[in-house]
């Protein structure tokens, strides 16, 4: 499993992340945001104009078992071997940005949305993106789970 | 709608929001990676004093989005906590969080072995988008304190489903360890180390 101790690994080392998905058109400028800090605080934006044009904006401080887990799922991801200059860059349809710190790794990934896995498929890195967009899933669900559980609202 | 309230009535302490504050000052120099790279320390310094990190991203070359700044440094939602140790409360019980779990564990698994603390009133098994087999950890919530910490007593370093798992709370009252060098002030804190001599 992930390796404990090296800077690399799930418990060593500073770790930040941060993931935005978002576009400007009709509805304004409609985005979700999320992240986590060396702290443990977890911070999650979420505006939506359509329906209704509330932003929702949640932040709670997590446990280091909690972080734990948040590296582990990145390192086991093995996204900071990736890069993005090959990946579709952000347009009119939107832009996915992610930025994690682990260890003594920056990155710093802007890209489009990605519709499905066709849109991997038929990019110019289709292993690299693959990995970005299952990471990303993967760690959009542990947020949704984190916040919906601990304010009991749907967070999409 | 009862959340809008609960934004304005909550303020955020305007210091934590370094992380964030790097957008105003990037200069834009797409050229060079690593004259770009030199333009981001605002991050790195708000959370190390360590060696230079190796950055890797177009995020690094990109002009930023000047909007970053106001997304995220408004006010945020939280429950009320007096940010001391020691684990938080949700809305409407304890989570607890467990790691380690086996990727072909089914909620029953789950159900058993934590249902003897007390009744779970929520669990999520959430799987890998990848394989569809379990991501490896969950999270239950018990509506009492007693229940939960119990759990955790009982099976963190426990075994299921023939692999140790660890059980801990999910939510924290208040930040864990700053570290040292987070202090941003530059007489904040001095390294003992004679190599970051200038």
């Amino acid at each position: 499993m992930a390796e404990e101790e090296n800077g690399g690994g799930a418990a060593a080392g500073e770790f930040y992340l941060r993931y935005y998905v978002g576009h400007k058109g009709k509805f304004g400028h409609e985005f979700l945001e999320f992240e986590f800090r060396p702290d443990g605080k977890l911070r999650y934006a979420n505006n939506s104009n359509y329906k209704n044009d509330t932003m929702i904006r949640k932040e709670v401080f997590l446990t280091p078992s909690v972080l734990k887990e948040c590296r582990r799922i990145v390192s086991d991801s093995e996204i900071m071997k990736e890069d993005d200059n090959n990946w579709p860059e952000p347009d009119r349809v939107g832009r996915q940005e992610l930025e994690i710190v682990m260890g003594n790794e920056h990155i710093s990934f802007t890209t489009s949305k990605i519709g499905s896995l066709m849109d991997v498929q038929t990019s110019k890195d289709p292993e690299g993106l693959r990995i970005f967009y299952y990471l990303v899933q993967d760690l959009k669900c542990f947020v949704f789970s984190l916040i919906s559980l601990h304010f009991k609202i749907k967070p999409i | 709608m009862a959340n809008a309230a609960d934004v304005d009535a909550l303020d955020f302490e305007p210091d934590d929001d370094d992380l964030m504050d790097e957008d105003a000052t990037v200069d834009v120099d797409a050229s060079s990676p690593t004259t770009a790279a030199a333009h981001i320390p605002k991050l790195k310094s708000a959370i190390t004093s360590s060696a230079p990190k190796k950055t890797k991203g177009r995020g690094f070359r990109e002009e930023t989005d000047p909007g970053r700044t106001n997304r995220m440094s408004g006010r945020f939602d939280s429950l009320d906590s007096d940010g001391g140790p020691g684990p938080e409360r949700s809305i409407e019980g304890w989570i607890i969080l467990v790691t380690g779990v086996h990727e072909e564990a089914q909620e029953d698994d789950l159900q058993n072995a934590f249902g003897e603390f007390g009744e779970i009133k929520n669990l999520h098994l959430n799987l890998d988008r990848r394989t569809g087999f379990v991501k490896g950890y969950a999270l239950i919530e018990y509506e009492n304190y007693e229940e939960a910490e119990k759990a955790i007593a009982s099976m963190d370093g426990g075994e299921l489903l023939t692999q140790t798992v660890n059980v801990d709370w999910a939510f924290s009252r208040g930040p864990f360890k700053r570290r040292n060098d987070r202090r941003r002030s530059p007489h904040g804190h001095r390294s003992r180390s004679p190599r970051r001599r200038f």
